[in-house]
C-alpha cells in the first residue's frame, strides 16, 4: 500500500492501542469523538465537516485561549475502508477541489491485535519547502505546541 | 533521550519548568518585553529574571536592550536543532496518536468495567 515512503518528507507513527478496533474507529469518525481529541487541550475543536466518503469534506476549527474559533484543517477524504483505513488530504478540500495549499497526505491504518488495534499513521508531506508556507500560516503559534510536546516528552521521561 | 546529543540537553533542562515553557509559549507569537513576559506571574522580579537568565543561557531565547525596556525574543535556530521541521510534524502526529489512545482507552474502559 505504501508503495514509496521517503524519509525527508514522510513520517510514520505506529502503535498498539489498548481498546477494540471499532473504538479506534468511531472515535475517527464520529466528529463529536473527533473534536475531543484532535487538538491539544485547553484549545477546543469545532469539527464543521466530516463527509465519510471519497471526496467528502473534513473542516475543523480551533479556539485558544477562549477565542473565537480559527479555521484549522481543511481537506479532503480519499478512502473511507469501514474499521480498516481514512485517508484525506488537504492538497484537495471537499468534492475534490484542489486546495489553495497543499501539504499533505494521511493515511491511517486500523488492523485488529491481539491486544487491541495495531493504529498507524503514515503522513506524506509535499516537500520541505512547505515549511515557509507553514511559517506564513502560523508557524510561530505551532511551535507553542511543540513547546509543550518537547516538555511532556521530557518530563515523562524524567 | 539518549539519541540527542549533549549539547542539547541544556535545552530539554530549560524546557523542565512550567514558567519557563509559558515564557516561550507567550514568545512562540512574538517578541515581548520582560515586563510583559512576567506579568501573568506572582513571582518578584528577580526569580523571574532567574528564569529568563536561563533560556537565554540554554539558547532557547535572545534579549536585546533598548533604553530602559529588554525585549525577548525566540531563538528559532534552537528549535530546529532539536526539532527539524519535520519532526516538528511528528510531534503534532505522535501527540494527536497519545491523545486518540487515551480517548479510545478511557471512553472503553466505561463502556466495559
Amino acid at each position: 500500500m505504501i508503495t514509496s515512503a521517503n524519509p525527508e518528507l514522510d513520517l510514520t507513527i505506529s502503535r498498539v492501542i489498548k481498546a477494540p478496533r471499532s473504538a479506534v474507529w468511531s472515535a475517527w469518525t464520529d466528529s463529536a469523538k473527533f473534536a475531543q481529541w484532535w487538538i491539544p487541550a485547553p484549545a477546543r475543536c469545532k469539527v464543521l465537516e466530516m463527509d465519510l466518503r471519497p471526496g467528502g469534506s473534513l473542516v475543523t476549527q480551533i479556539s485558544e485561549n477562549g477565542g473565537p474559533f480559527m479555521p484549522h484543517l481543511r481537506g479532503c477524504f480519499l478512502a473511507i475502508d469501514e474499521l480498516e483505513r481514512i485517508v484525506f488530504t488537504n492538497a484537495l478540500v471537499g468534492g475534490w477541489r484542489p486546495a489553495e495549499q497543499p501539504f499533505m497526505t494521511a493515511i491511517i491504518t486500523l488492523e485488529e491485535h491481539p491486544m487491541g488495534t495495531d493504529y498507524v499513521a503514515h503522513v506524506m508531506h509535499k516537500s520541505n519547502a512547505d515549511r515557509n508556507v507553514h511559517e506564513q500560516l502560523g508557524f510561530y503559534d505551532g511551535w507553542g505546541t511543540v513547546a509543550e510536546q518537547l516538555a511532556r516528552l521530557v518530563e515523562s521521561r524524567a | 533521550m539518549e539519541q540527542y546529543p549533549e549539547r542539547l540537553d541544556g535545552l530539554f533542562q530549560a524546557l523542565a519548568d512550567p514558567t519557563r515553557r509559558a515564557v516561550l509559549r507567550r514568545l512562540g507569537k512574538g517578541p515581548a518585553s520582560i515586563s510583559e513576559l512576567a506579568e501573568p506571574f506572582d513571582m518578584a522580579l528577580p526569580s523571574f529574571m532567574k528564569h529568563i537568565h536561563s533560556l537565554e543561557d540554554s539558547g532557547w531565547i535572545r534579549t536585546r536592550k533598548d533604553g530602559r525596556v529588554r525585549t525577548c525574543a525566540i531563538e528559532k535556530k534552537q528549535f530546529s536543532a532539536v526539532e527539524s521541521w519535520l519532526s516538528a510534524q511528528r510531534a503534532l502526529w505522535e501527540g494527536r496518536t497519545d491523545r486518540l489512545e487515551q480517548f479510545v482507552t478511557t471512553t472503553s474502559r466505561k463502556v466495559q468495567p
